[in-house]
């Protein structure tokens, strides 16, 4: 086997990326080229952020950078080096104190392959943190129309999020 | 069918033959089990008990399937199977799917066979388990069996003494053949099938446990990537290897003929390398796809393969009236929202590959030929992927993985397919024409009935005894061949799946005309032809109702002797709250500035399946041809349900699904390959499009389980079809029902 080609010589040199995700600060041996979703997956051993289609059509890839939600395969690792606060679905809860909208879409059972799953909740995530009450069934289909299901569990997702959301207005 | 194993071809063979027969022999209860040949066909196939259920003497329970976790829930479903058989909590079994070294080899998850086939397989497996532990009590204690009772694997005897699992299980040996003649608990005994247990995989799922084999991250795995040829027939000229083996991350590059694959450290760099080989390689092109013609004019003016495979002949008499339509559909694809992923290690002779195939077993022996290895020198071991409906990439993607494992051996190597790798390389969904014409007496009620379908093949899967129906094979120095292709007979079929008919029309024929050379390479695609099939009898039917004057409804239970599907009908009509009238061709519903209109559409899956209802209401925009879906009802018989929030979900999933197919979906290539890439050449449905659902299901704990997975596409396309008609007066005839082709209906 070969040695490692280096990507680029003059990245050595300078201070690698520093990525603060869930809340840990973490520096990445990447190209800044190098779209978030790779980091996340393959260099921070994260299963939430899932690579769909690659070019922001899907979903799939959904993380929360600052409380907004971005497409994880669009954004660049040199984009967020730095303050930025990346939130992927771990962590956003987990068994033991879940995130409502996590409690909710097992609660209703909305997933079958779940691969969509996480961006979905994701993107739920960030309208809810818009949204503290009130929402419409209408507002939730909005909201995600650009989160795609294969599926079909859509009816699922919509019930889920309003139950989440009806569970943090109250 | 191509969903033959090997080794078991016959008996598979057989069991498609057969299945709407066998469903009679597969009764759930006791007394109907006494028929001959004895026990599950899947048991008598794979009779070792300990490939399907293990007790050991430390006090674990493991229960093994075949059977592969889609998306579907079927692992939840079988381990309420196992656990009602068993006598033990849900929690407590320990589940292996899908494994070459550990599983029965039950042939692909297809077909919405799962639980009627494999599930039956299981609980008699379990039962005979169970009997035997609680024998080991019973001879202990000096009692009758039927005196003790078992609660969480727990043997109970009269005074309080208690026996575990784990404690017979050590003085009785359960490797052994099983008893085929094992009895299952009756159905009203059961607790837990029937109940909506909620599905174990979930969890893991939200909170981003590692459950995709696009999360498996073994130590020292390098990232694969293929460079694809710019066109299915173009072949490798000349390539600069040393140039290739220097772009940025690159670790080696594989070259078999016309096949190149790139193992880089990081995963967009091995991507990013392929795509630079493509686009720097010199190729050779090949001759133009369908020679230029359009897909339909192909298949209806080429040679194929015409048979008759179904008829029944009429009394003879001379028809008031004839009625004729013709109907077609484009490609359609899978369009996974992931895309097919495979990793794979090659160490001292042996390969293992992890995929999220249908079918473990088809897929290495396909894999043994394409590699030319020993299948037992090969492992293949199922872990989850995105949900597939039907042959995508999966099984393709594992022969690539393979190939470049076997170039570094001792590394994992992942390969995941780029998205628009999946939709340009993936086998697709046929395109088809139906051809339909009816006799109608003068009372308006069809005498004869005739439906012809031209198609390209449903079932081009990994599984037959010869050739390798992985894509990559077919490019390599010395390919290997794809096995021969044959179209699925009845009464499941393939390209007829759902075309002969279920009313009980005196005279009946169904012809085929089907081609085996496939210019774009098409597969199974979830009910292979079944969806078309049924939407377009489904439309014809409200064709021929119209011209007698006679409601939908009413004119289909006239035609029905199949008291289950009017059941159905009945349920959805109800809670629909259908308006009977006769559709009136010509003549639209007004309502404010829009059509309206609401259809019904209903099937028996496979004419042995699940017994589905839909009715559908839209509105159609006379200015745009834009159709709107308002409601979606759906009522649902599949016999005794294991899980019914199982069914409801896939049931629900389904409607969404071909809702997506009926009014959006079609595939464009251009002179060499497919080139509808993305979800933008491509869209499916999103959330706004979709329409409140209701679905109602109908419960039959004394009927056998029916297969559901497959159970709503067809009823769900041709409601919309029926629907479109009703509101606009007029047939649209082409599938995708896109705004061009609603309006030129309505301007014709």
């Amino acid at each position: 086997m070969k040695a490692p080609a280096t990507q680029h010589g003059a990245a050595e040199e300078m201070d690698m990326p520093r990525i603060t995700v869930n809340g840990r600060a973490t520096e990445v041996d990447a190209d800044p080229a190098t779209p978030l979703i790779y980091v996340l997956r393959n260099d921070l051993a994260l299963n939430g952020p899932k690579l769909g289609c690659g070019r922001a059509q899907c979903g799939a890839c959904t993380v929360l950078v600052d409380g907004h939600a971005a497409r994880s395969c669009q954004v660049k690792l040199g984009d967020v080096a730095g303050a930025q606060q990346i939130t992927t679905l771990e962590g956003l809860g987990t068994p033991e104190a879940p995130h409502a909208l996590q409690a909710a879409f097992i609660a209703e059972q909305a997933a079958q392959c779940g691969y969509c799953t996480s961006g979905m909740i994701m993107q739920a995530a960030a309208l809810l943190a818009e949204r503290r009450s009130g929402l419409t069934e209408a507002q939730v289909a909005e909201a995600l129309e650009h989160n795609l299901c294969r599926c079909g569990t859509q009816p699922r997702v919509v019930r889920a999020v309003m139950r989440a959301s009806r569970q943090q207005g109250a | 069918m191509g969903m033959q194993t090997p080794t078991r071809r016959g008996f598979v063979a057989g069991l498609a033959a057969g299945a709407a027969g066998l469903a009679i022999g597969f009764r759930l209860d006791a007394s109907a089990q006494q028929a001959a040949p004895v026990g599950p066909p899947m048991l008598r196939a794979n009779p070792k008990l300990d490939s399907w259920v293990r007790l050991t003497p430390d006090g674990r329970i493991v229960v093994l399937t075949g059977r592969v976790e889609l998306g579907q829930g079927v692992l939840t479903a079988m381990r309420q199977i196992a656990a009602e058989e068993l006598d033990v909590a849900p929690a407590r079994l320990e589940l292996i799917s899908g494994d070459t070294a550990e599983t029965a080899n039950e042939g692909v998850t297809a077909g919405s066979q799962s639980i009627k086939f494999g599930g039956e397989a299981l609980a008699v497996a379990c039962a005979d388990a169970r009997a035997t532990l609680v024998n080991v009590a019973a001879e202990t204690w000096g009692v009758e069996r039927a005196a003790l009772n078992v609660s969480d694997g727990v043997i109970e005897g009269i005074g309080g003494r208690r026996m575990t699992y784990a404690e017979a299980a050590a003085r009785v040996s359960l490797v052994r053949p099983a008893n085929l003649a094992a009895q299952r608990k009756p159905p009203h005994a059961g607790t837990i099938i029937g109940t909506s247990l909620p599905r174990t995989d979930i969890p893991a799922k939200v909170f981003g446990q590692q459950v995709f084999i696009h999360d498996m991250r073994p130590e020292g795995m390098l990232f694969g990537a293929i460079a694809r040829p710019p066109s299915y027939a173009a072949r490798l000229v000349a390539l600069d290897m040393a140039w290739a083996e220097a772009l940025p991350g690159v670790v080696k590059v594989v070259r078999d003929g016309s096949f190149i694959g790139v193992i880089a450290r990081r995963e967009e760099q091995a991507n990013d390398a392929a795509r630079r080989i493509t686009a720097a390689a010199q190729w050779r092109d090949g001759a133009a796809l369908f020679g230029g013609k359009g897909a339909f004019e192909y298949l209806t003016t080429e040679p194929a393969l015409t048979r008759t495979i179904h008829s029944k002949a009429a009394p003879a008499s001379t028809p008031a009236r004839t009625h004729v339509a013709e109907y077609r559909r484009g490609f359609q694809a899978h369009a996974s929202i992931g895309a097919s992923c495979s990793l794979a290690k090659f160490e001292d002779g042996k390969l293992t590959v992890w995929s999220h195939t249908q079918g473990p077993f088809p897929l290495r022996g396909d894999l043994a030929r394409g590699l030319r290895m020993e299948p037992e020198a090969i492992r293949v071991i199922h872990a989850q992927g995105s949900g597939c409906y039907g042959h995508n990439g999966a099984d393709d993607v594992a022969l690539d993985a393979a190939l470049l494992a076997r170039a570094m051996p001792g590394r994992t190597i992942r390969v995941h397919w780029t998205h628009e790798e999946e939709m340009v390389w993936e086998p697709w969904g046929s395109a088809m024409v139906v051809k339909l014409e009816a006799a109608m007496g003068a009372d308006g009620g069809i005498a004869s009935w005739g439906h012809d379908v031209w198609s390209f093949p449903h079932s081009t899967r990994p599984g037959d005894r010869v050739g390798c129906n992985l894509r990559s094979a077919w490019y390599l120095e010395n390919p290997v061949a794809p096995s021969p292709i044959v179209d699925g007979a009845l009464p499941n079929g393939a390209s007829a799946r759902n075309a002969v008919p279920i009313y009980d029309f005196p005279g009946q024929r169904v012809t085929t005309h089907f081609h085996t050379a496939m210019p774009v390479r098409t597969s199974a695609l979830r009910t292979l032809g079944g969806y078309f099939n049924a939407v377009a009898a489904e439309m014809f039917i409200d064709e021929c109702a119209s011209l007698a004057g006679v409601d939908p409804v009413a004119y289909r239970i006239r035609h029905l002797a199949d008291q289950r599907l009017v059941a159905v009908l009945r349920k959805a009509v109800e809670i629909s709250g259908w308006q009977p009238k006769p559709v009136v061709m010509g003549r639209g519903n007004a309502q404010g500035a829009r059509l309206v209109g609401t259809g019904v559409g209903m099937t028996k899956y496979k004419n042995s399946d699940s017994h589905v209802a839909v009715v559908a209401r839209v509105s159609v925009d006379p200015a745009t041809g834009v159709v709107r879906l308002e409601k979606m009802w759906a009522a649902t018989e599949a016999g005794r349900a294991i899980n019914p929030d199982g069914i409801t979900n896939q049931i629900e999933g389904g409607m969404v699904q071909a809702a997506s197919w009926t009014l959006l979906e079609e595939g464009r290539w251009d002179r060499g390959r497919m080139v509808s890439e993305d979800y933008t050449a491509y869209p499916i449905i999103d959330f706004e499009r979709i329409p409140p659902i209701e679905s109602v299901l109908i419960d039959r704990p004394d009927l056998p389980s029916l297969g559901v997975g497959e159970g709503s596409q067809g009823p769900t396309g041709a409601a919309i079809a029926n629907a479109i008609l009703d509101a606009t007066g007029r047939r649209v005839a082409e599938i995708p029902f896109t705004p061009e082709r609603v309006l030129a209906a309505l301007r014709a």
